[in-house]
């Protein structure tokens, strides 16, 4: 798509990935905090919406400043945990009920008896609900993924915990390299970059920076 | 001031500066010492895994390991021959194997209590040590796995524990307590790994990030699922951890509870009692809580950097903690007793007389005297806060709610109802080694632990530091979770 390499300011930008592909994002990283808080304002406001932040710990207040939307895993995990009650019980219930009775002094064994099918029932729902708590995660988050055009960044792959990372990708519907590029350079960011997909062949970590 | 700096600034002294009134006097002790800073944080903790393996790494995993084989060899000797190398015989069937699993599952509830429940409860001084108490946890769960799955003899039939439709036509038992403390193991194991694995990927990826061989990239890159850290992944993380936080909380106390009803449901005189869920659960956190302690203080002297991080006012937590639930098994002991009396029910009244006076009451009294002692120096500061004294007495705490698991199973079932069937056990050469195998297995594992794993929680430690949060943001202490 972009063969040729992107200006700004009347200098080369470096790039990373590979030059032939189609561009994935304008990469740019800040020092703190408080500066990615405002560019994810200024980018929200500006009406872009496909950028993405990459920080070394939970920043407060930068989702509602992107307008993420609530995680959706708390329902999940209800849904997880309900349908375990239902797994668990039925579990003991029909072979105990049903299939395979065994009486020891004439007590009964079918839904009177509930207390004894308790212990069970809830070990298996804090189980199963654990389990879609972590399963979800990594599914929402996108995760397990082996590769990222973000990972051919040579300073972000290697540094990834020394700084705020801010993309604002090419496939948003008001991309403009140029503006995008220079909104970037207003707001304070350094290291500016043009992030290419990587062709099939590249290797990880290569970078011509 | 850049957030990603070696060092932050105090916020009460940054409100001073500001005209604002002095607050130290109420001020919370700080997270980190010295005023580092995430970066110093990340350096600090990844180094303990990229630097040269040390030689004295070798040497302790060399005798853990040597134990561990060796409780592996008898457990192979035991399974080839049959639980009669065991000293466990009628009418003492439940001996140092139900005494072991109650001891090892216990410890391993401090360390869900402090990642999870003090995780809830904001109690931000507690994610220093979480990593490590839960690593504890996992590793104390794996430990008392061995022994409910050995202990039941022809171990090739372990399946039947399970519920798994077969061509006999069997089902377990649904309603007996040993089948719910399957499930209650199995689930508190899967749940406590998938905590301490999850809540570990972000740190997983700094060292990824920060690997410098092949084979370090590319096994931290297997393990860390490809965590780049985006907000939204971010976002989804915070909600899974409190979740996982959450259900954690209630499988800390409904575990010791079914383990409790092995014991509580039968009608054996000194187990037939309605305390004995809270008793174990207390137990339990007190142990867990003098393990901790154990485990950290060394650790602490052979990484100077971890000073900072795990502070002296940290440890003296664990030391409160420690404090209030051996106080609560004080309680538990008296009213015991009390009860025994107060029941007018001979064979219980003599269960207890047996524990004070009997054959086996140098157990008893050893547990009693170092449970009901030991943490009540913890009320001294000056006890509480020398790391030296905290150590052995957190060592001589741990030796006695062995002493307490060891008098409450096995040495309960020595007098049975009728004097016809009582007896003695005497601990065999393999019940013995079985045991230090297990202590064997868990300093193994912890060993490897310090070795690949990032031992602090870096990202949940550095997103509370002093001025690593926008100033903008509203207080997020209430919206952490969202």
């Amino acid at each position: 798509m972009s063969s040729t390499l992107h200006q700004f300011h009347g200098h080369h930008l470096p790039f990373c990935g590979s030059k032939e592909e189609p561009l994935y994002a304008v990469g740019s990283r800040f020092d703190t905090p408080d500066e990615l808080f405002a560019a994810v304002t200024r980018l929200t406001a500006a009406g872009y919406t496909r950028y993405a932040c990459f920080t070394p710990y939970p920043v407060h207040g930068l989702p509602e400043a992107m307008h993420l939307p609530k995680s959706i895993l708390s329902f999940l995990v209800l849904g997880g945990g309900f349908s375990a009650i239902l797994i668990a019980l039925s579990m003991q219930l029909i072979p105990t009920t049903l299939i395979y009775p065994i009486v020891v002094g004439g007590k009964p064994l079918d839904l009177s008896a509930l207390p004894q099918y308790i212990p069970i029932t809830v070990a298996l729902t804090l189980m199963i609900a654990a389990i879609v708590a972590v399963t979800g995660m990594i599914l929402l988050g996108g995760m397990p993924r082996l590769n990222h055009p973000m990972l051919a960044w040579e300073l972000f792959a290697k540094c990834a915990s020394r700084g705020f990372f801010l993309t604002v990708e090419a496939h948003d519907k008001s991309f403009n390299m140029a503006a995008v590029t220079e909104l970037l350079h207003t707001l304070g960011a350094t290291d500016l970059i043009a992030i290419h997909e990587e062709a099939e062949a590249q290797k990880t970590g290569k970078s011509s920076k | 001031m850049s957030a990603l700096s070696n060092t932050t600034t105090p916020g009460v002294a940054a409100a001073a500066e500001a005209g604002a009134p002095d607050l130290s006097a109420i001020a919370r002790p700080p997270q980190v010492l010295n005023n580092r800073g995430p970066l110093w944080v990340t350096d600090a903790v990844c180094s303990i895994v990229e630097g040269k393996t040390p030689l004295w790494w070798y040497a302790a995993i060399s005798v853990s390991g040597a134990f561990a084989a060796m409780g592996g060899a008898c457990i192979l000797y035991m399974i080839a021959t049959g639980v009669g190398v065991w000293g466990s015989n009628s009418p003492v069937f439940w001996a140092w194997d139900i005494t072991n699993f109650i001891f090892w599952v216990s410890m391993a509830h401090a360390g869900s209590l402090i990642s999870a429940l003090l995780f809830l409860t904001r109690q931000k001084w507690s994610i220093s040590i979480s990593r490590s108490a839960e690593a504890m946890t996992v590793f104390a769960i794996i430990c008392a796995g061995v022994y409910p799955a050995i202990h039941i003899g022809r171990v090739w039939f372990v399946w039947f524990l399970f519920p798994v439709p077969n061509s006999y036509g069997m089902w377990p038992n649904f309603s007996s307590p040993l089948l719910w403390d399957v499930f209650a193991v199995t689930s508190y194991l899967t749940v406590s790994s998938l905590f301490w694995f999850a809540g570990m990927i972000p740190d997983l990826a700094v060292l990824r990030d920060r690997a410098t061989t092949k084979i370090r990239k590319f096994a931290y890159g297997i393990v860390s699922l490809g965590w780049l850290g985006t907000a939204r992944q971010w976002r989804h993380f915070e909600m899974m951890y409190v979740l996982l936080a959450g259900l954690t909380s209630v499988l800390v106390v409904t575990v010791t509870t079914i383990v409790a009803s092995d014991c509580a449901t039968s009608v054996v005189p000194g187990w037939h009692a309605t305390i004995f869920p809270f008793y174990f659960m207390v137990g339990a956190v007190y142990s867990g809580s003098a393990a901790v302690l154990t485990l950290l203080i060394p650790l602490r002297l052979i990484y100077p950097q971890l000073k900072d991080l795990i502070t002296p006012s940290h440890l003296e937590k664990v030391g409160k903690l420690l404090l209030m639930m051996g106080s609560c098994v004080a309680y538990v002991y008296v009213f015991e007793l009390f009860t025994a009396w107060y029941s007018a029910n001979p064979f219980e009244r003599g269960a207890f007389l047996e524990r004070l006076t009997g054959g086996y009451s140098w157990a008893y009294w050893t547990c009693i005297s170092i449970n009901l002692t030991v943490p009540q120096l913890f009320w001294f500061k000056g006890i509480r806060t020398c790391l030296p004294i905290v150590f052995v007495l957190a060592i001589l705490a741990n030796v006695g709610m062995w002493f307490e698991r060891f008098v409450i199973v096995t040495t309960t079932l020595t007098r049975d109802f009728l004097p016809s069937s009582w007896g003695e056990f005497h601990p065999t050469i393999v019940d013995i080694l079985t045991a230090t195998g297990t202590l064997g297995i868990f300093f193994t594992l912890f060993l490897l632990f310090i070795r690949f794993v990032p031992i602090v929680n870096m990202s949940e430690l550095k997103a509370a530091l002093p001025g690593t949060q926008p100033h903008g943001a509203s207080d997020h202490s209430t919206q952490e979770a969202r």
